[in-house]
């Protein structure tokens, strides 16, 4: 069989088996665990695809969205764009979003943002060999961590979530005016 | 007596002997199977105490594709496509606490011989030695789950892909220990 033949069976395999497998993902919740302890959250300085550097401990004074993901993983996916709309709502206040790519480069990203069919406008940085992922203690993509002004993390999502509920807004409304 | 019967007996007597010293609930949950109209595919759900779980077939030339895309050599993509995998999506339905280890996980093949699940961290320390430092594809070996917490990746099970198998997983719920099993479970064909 020739070989552009296979690639196009293998092309719709792969979006057959992506669209079956998004079709079957869990409602994305809302709830974010609270540690019990509040944590240093770990330091790190990582470049975005303009080679922009952003440390964390730049954004002390602003409660941070840290946000782990791949290009790849269905639920980051579709838990992104309500980061931009939180992003956009809050963006003039003490908050900011940072999502960390993990493990890829800037053409897999750039493609991604152009089909996801919403512009982020948050900064996205890459986290090449995952150091930073382990140095949380992240088992798994999507997770997301609220960090406090004070630069401790204090909640915890394992898996996608709608970002922009009104209930994740109050935890960020409460730790702004901590 | 015939060997279906026994295997039957076996496997009645190990879950006996796991209820009594590991303290664990056994519970027997319905579990749902969807097949998909136009793959043919087979999805397993359970959704039982605070816990659900969902294990979708993948065919191998899926999973040799998933690798090829992460840049894997080409004999690991053969490995892991050798390899019985389903996709698995686990999730915290309850109020509470809830925690697994993929190491406390077994199956038990036809002749009620039992088995571990192979884990994330085997793959990786496998992966490791061959220069694969990409983590991200297969389900974490354990979990800390708070309310609404859910986690996907593959799982990876060691059997002849004609032969059917019985899964035993289990998790904790705010401390109590808790097993369900999906019995005759069976690998994606080889081929579409």
């Amino acid at each position: 069989m020739p070989y552009r033949t296979i690639s196009i069976l293998l092309c719709g395999l792969l979006m057959f088996s992506a669209q079956a497998a998004e079709r079957q993902q869990p409602k994305l919740g809302y709830q974010m665990t609270a540690l019990a302890e509040p944590l240093p959250a770990p330091d790190f300085t990582l470049e975005d695809m303009d080679a922009n550097k952003f440390s964390l401990q730049d954004y002390r004074g602003k409660v941070v969205l840290l946000n782990f993901w791949a290009t790849w993983c269905p639920p980051c996916r579709r838990e992104m764009p309500s980061m931009e709309r939180l992003h956009q709502k809050f963006k003039d206040k003490d908050f900011a979003v940072l999502a960390l790519n993990q493990m890829e480069d800037g053409d897999q990203v750039f493609t991604f943002t152009g089909d996801l069919g919403v512009d982020l406008s948050f900064p996205i940085v890459y986290d090449k060999d995952s150091r930073v992922s382990r140095a949380y203690g992240v088992m798994g993509l999507p997770t997301t961590y609220l960090i406090d002004k004070k630069g401790n993390v204090r909640f915890r999502a394992i898996g996608g979530r709608e970002f922009d509920h009104p209930e994740v807004e109050k935890l960020i409304l409460q730790l702004i005016q901590e | 007596m015939p060997t279906n019967i026994k295997v039957q007996l076996l496997k009645i007597l190990c879950l006996c002997l796991s209820m009594c010293l590991l303290g664990t609930q056994v519970q027997a949950a319905e579990v749902t199977i969807h097949k998909n109209d136009a793959s043919g595919l087979l999805t397993w759900t359970v959704k039982d105490n605070g816990f659900s779980i969902e294990l979708i077939q993948l065919n191998p030339d899926f999973v040799r594709a998933v690798y090829g895309k992460h840049e894997f050599p080409a004999d690991e993509r053969e490995r892991i496509a050798g390899y019985c995998v389903f996709g698995s999506i686990i999730q915290n339905t309850s109020q509470q606490q809830l925690s697994y280890r993929v190491a406390d996980w077994r199956y038990v093949d036809k002749n009620g011989k039992s088995y571990p699940v192979k884990t994330k961290a085997q793959w990786l320390e496998e992966w490791r030695k061959v220069g694969i430092t990409f983590a991200w594809t297969l389900l974490p070996e354990s979990g800390d789950f708070g309310i609404g917490d859910w986690q996907q990746g593959f799982t990876t099970i060691q059997i002849d892909r004609n032969e059917k198998f019985d899964l035993i997983y289990t998790w904790t719920l705010d401390g109590e220990k808790h097993q369900g099993t999906i019995e005759n479970m069976s690998c994606a064909p080889a081929t579409l």
